[in-house]
C-alpha cells in the first residue's frame, strides 16, 4: 500500500517538485502514472524509494512511514520492494541467474531455496535459455524481463517501474507491461510510470497523471483489450509520440487529455463517449 | 550474518577482483609501489641507525691502573668492570703487552727502549667497549671512581658527534617516511576511489535491492585485502632480492667502508620474518581500509 497525505517536496535549489499531493494505492492495484517532464513523477519515484524526504506531508509504504524510517531501517523497507529501472540497472558482472539470485542473498535466504525460487522466476519471465549469459549478452527486452524477475523474486508486496518499456522497441513494451499485468493479477500491487501514452490507452486502468508537481487526473478508465491491428498500433504511436511531447493523453474514448487536467480533443473515427 | 552468507561474500570479493582486473592490478602497482617507497626508506633508516651504532661501539673506553696493583686486584677489577652498567667487552692488556704496543707504535725511536730493559713501570689496563656510546661519558667517570684506576679516557667529541648524527639522521629518515606515507595514502586513496567510482552503479543496485552497508562492504573489503596481501608479498620478494643484493656488494668492499660503519648492516636473514610481516599487514590493512573507506560517497543512496 502507497499513500501520501499533502505531501509536497522543494528542492534546495526552490523548486516545488511536488505540491500538496495527496495519493492512495491500494494492496493489489495496478496504476499508471503519467505526465511530462518536469512533472514531478521522479521526485514522486525518489520519495517512495526513500533516496529523499518529503520537505511537508507523510509518505507510507508498505506500512513504513518513511519520514520516520531511521537510516538503519532503510535495507529492511526496500526489501518489501521491487524495482525495474527504465535503464534496466543489472550488474554487468553477473550472469542471469546471479543478477537474480542476489537479492535473495541480501537477505540471507537460505541456498536451497535460492536455487529453487530463480530458476523459477526466470522460467516466469521466459528466459531459461538464458540463465547463464550476462547481460551484455541480452536484448534490451530480455534485459528488461531479468529487471522484473529481480523485483519479483523477492515476492515483493510493491513493483514500482519507473519508464520500464522506455529502453525498449514498442512492440515489445506491450509484452513488459502484459508481464507486469500478470504479476499484478498474482496480487503484488504495481505502480508504473510511463511515458507510452499508448500503452495506457490500450491496457487501461487506474491512471494518475502529475503536471506541474501537482495530481491532476486519477481515474480508472477502461482499456482497448484486443490487440490492434499493424496499422492502428502505427497510428496510436505516432499519436502518443506527439502527446508525449506535449504532455496529452489520448485516452480510450479517444478524448484528448492535456497536461493541466482538461480534454480537448474530439472523437477520432466517431469513437463514442463513456 | 550467517557463516554461509559471509563465504558467499568473500568469494563475492575474491570473484571481483577478477571480473575487474584492470583495477585491481592497478590498485595492486600503487600499494606495491608504496609499499617498496616507505619500506625502503625505513629499511635505509633502521641500517644508518645500525651503522652509527656500530661506529659508536668503536668507540672505547682507555683504563690504567696503577702500576703497583696487585695481579689479584687487577682480576678483581676487571670482574668488577665487567658487571658494570653499560659494559659491552672488557679486554686486558699486561704491562708487557703494553709495554710492545709502545715500541711498535714508537719506530723511528727504537733505540730509546735499548735503555729500559723492564716494562715493569707500564701500567696494567683494559680496553672498554659500552654498549650505548650516548652515556660513554657517564660510564667513564665511573670507572675512573675505582681506587686503583689512574686514569679512565674517551673521546666524547666522538660520541657526542655520532649522537648528533644520529638525531639528524633521525629527523630526516622519519620525515621521509612520513611524507612518502601520505604520499602513498593519497596514491591509494585516489586508486581505490577510481575502482569503486567505476562500480558506483553496482553499489546503488546492491542498496536498492535492500543491502546493508555492511553486505556491500564486505566483499570490497575482501577484494582489497587481498589485493593489499599481494602486494605486500610482491613488496617483498622485491626487497628481498635488492637488499641481498646491496649486501652482497657492501660487503665485498673493503676495510675503507668498514671504516664507515658497512660491517653494521643488518643481514636480511636477521630481519626477514618482520619484513615479511610488516608488508603483508599493512599492505593488507591498507588496501582493505581504503577500499571500503572509498565505497562510504556511493554508499548514501
Amino acid at each position: 500500500m502507497v499513500e501520501l497525505q499533502n505531501v509536497s517536496v522543494t528542492y534546495s535549489s526552490g523548486v516545488d517538485a511536488l505540491n500538496n499531493v495527496s495519493l492512495k494505492i491500494n494492496d493489489g492495484d495496478f496504476a499508471f502514472v503519467v505526465g511530462s517532464s518536469g512533472a514531478g513523477k521522479s521526485t514522486m519515484i525518489k520519495l517512495l524509494l526513500k533516496e529523499i524526504d518529503a520537505t511537508s506531508g507523510v509518505v507510507t509504504v508498505n506500512g513504513y512511514n518513511l519520514g520516520k524510517l531511521k537510516k538503519k531501517k532503510i535495507p529492511e523497507f526496500r526489501r518489501t520492494l521491487g524495482f525495474v529501472f527504465q535503464d534496466f540497472r543489472l550488474i554487468p558482472s553477473m550472469t542471469v541467474y546471479e543478477n537474480i539470485a542476489f537479492v535473495l542473498r541480501v537477505i540471507d535466504a537460505p541456498l536451497k531455496y535460492i536455487r529453487k525460487r530463480v530458476p523459477y522466476v526466470i522460467s516466469l519471465v521466459g528466459l531459461h535459455s538464458k540463465t547463464n549469459s550476462y547481460p551484455d549478452e541480452l536484448s534490451g527486452g530480455e534485459k528488461q524481463r531479468v529487471a522484473i524477475a529481480r523485483a519479483l523474486v523477492n515476492d515483493p508486496q510493491l513493483i514500482i517501474a519507473d519508464e520500464p518499456t522506455g529502453n525498449i522497441d514498442p512492440e515489445l513494451s506491450y509484452e513488459i507491461v502484459e508481464l507486469l499485468k500478470g504479476i499484478n493479477d498474482q496480487g503484488t500491487t504495481i505502480l508504473m510510470v510511463t511515458h507510452e501514452h499508448d500503452l495506457v490507452r490500450h491496457f487501461g486502468g487506474r491512471i494518475i497523471n502529475i503536471t506541474g508537481g501537482e495530481i491532476v487526473f486519477d481515474e480508472v478508465i477502461s482499456g482497448v483489450d484486443e490487440v490492434l491491428p499493424e496499422e492502428e498500433l502505427a497510428q496510436a504511436m505516432a499519436e502518443a509520440s506527439a502527446a508525449a511531447n506535449t504532455g496529452n493523453i489520448v485516452l480510450p474514448d479517444q478524448r484528448i487529455m492535456t497536461p493541466d487536467g482538461g480534454y480537448s480533443g474530439a472523437d477520432r473515427n466517431g469513437g463514442s463517449e463513456q | 550474518m550467517k557463516i554461509s552468507g559471509f563465504k558467499y561474500l568473500a568469494n563475492q570479493g575474491i570473484e571481483n577482483i577478477w571480473k575487474n582486473k584492470m583495477m585491481a592490478f592497478a590498485t595492486f602497482c600503487v600499494l606495491l609501489i608504496s609499499l617498496l617507497l616507505v619500506g625502503g626508506a625505513a629499511l635505509f633508516y633502521f641500517n644508518m641507525n645500525s651503522m652509527i651504532l656500530g661506529l659508536g661501539n668503536q668507540n672505547e673506553i682507555a683504563v690504567y691502573l696503577d702500576p703497583s696493583t696487585g695481579t689479584a686486584r687487577v682480576q678483581e677489577i676487571q670482574a668488577q668492570l665487567e658487571t658494570m652498567d653499560n659494559i659491552d667487552s672488557v679486554e686486558y692488556i699486561s704491562k708487557e703487552e703494553a709495554y710492545n704496543r709502545m715500541k711498535n707504535q714508537i719506530q723511528q725511536g727504537e733505540a730509546i727502549f735499548d735503555y729500559i730493559d723492564s716494562y715493569e713501570f707500564m701500567p696494567d689496563g683494559f680496553k672498554v667497549t659500552v654498549v650505548s656510546n650516548d652515556r660513554i661519558e657517564d660510564t667513564t667517570a665511573q670507572i675512573g671512581g675505582i681506587e686503583e684506576v689512574q686514569s679512565a679516557s674517551s673521546s666524547p667529541q666522538v660520541a657526542e658527534f655520532l649522537r648528533e648524527l644520529r638525531r639528524v639522521v633521525s629527523i630526516i629518515a622519519i620525515a621521509v617516511i612520513v611524507a612518502l606515507s601520505v604520499v602513498s595514502m593519497i596514491m591509494i586513496s585516489n586508486t581505490t576511489k577510481a575502482s569503486v567510482f567505476a562500480r558506483r552503479e553496482e553499489i546503488q543496485i546492491m542498496k536498492y535491492v535492500g543491502a546493508t552497508n555492511s553486505f556491500i562492504r564486505t566483499p570490497f573489503f575482501v577484494e582489497g585485502m587481498v589485493t593489499g596481501f599481494f602486494a605486500g608479498a610482491g613488496a617483498f620478494f622485491i626487497t628481498w632480492a635488492v637488499y641481498r643484493a646491496i649486501f652482497r656488494i657492501l660487503m665485498e668492499q673493503g676495510t675503507l667502508m668498514r671504516a664507515f660503519g658497512v660491517g653494521s648492516i643488518i643481514p636480511f636473514d636477521k630481519i626477514q620474518l618482520w619484513v615479511a610481516l610488516a608488508y603483508l599487514v599493512i599492505g593488507s590493512l591498507v588496501g582493505a581500509l581504503g577500499s571500503v573507506v572509498s565505497t562510504r560517497r556511493h554508499i548514501d543512496v
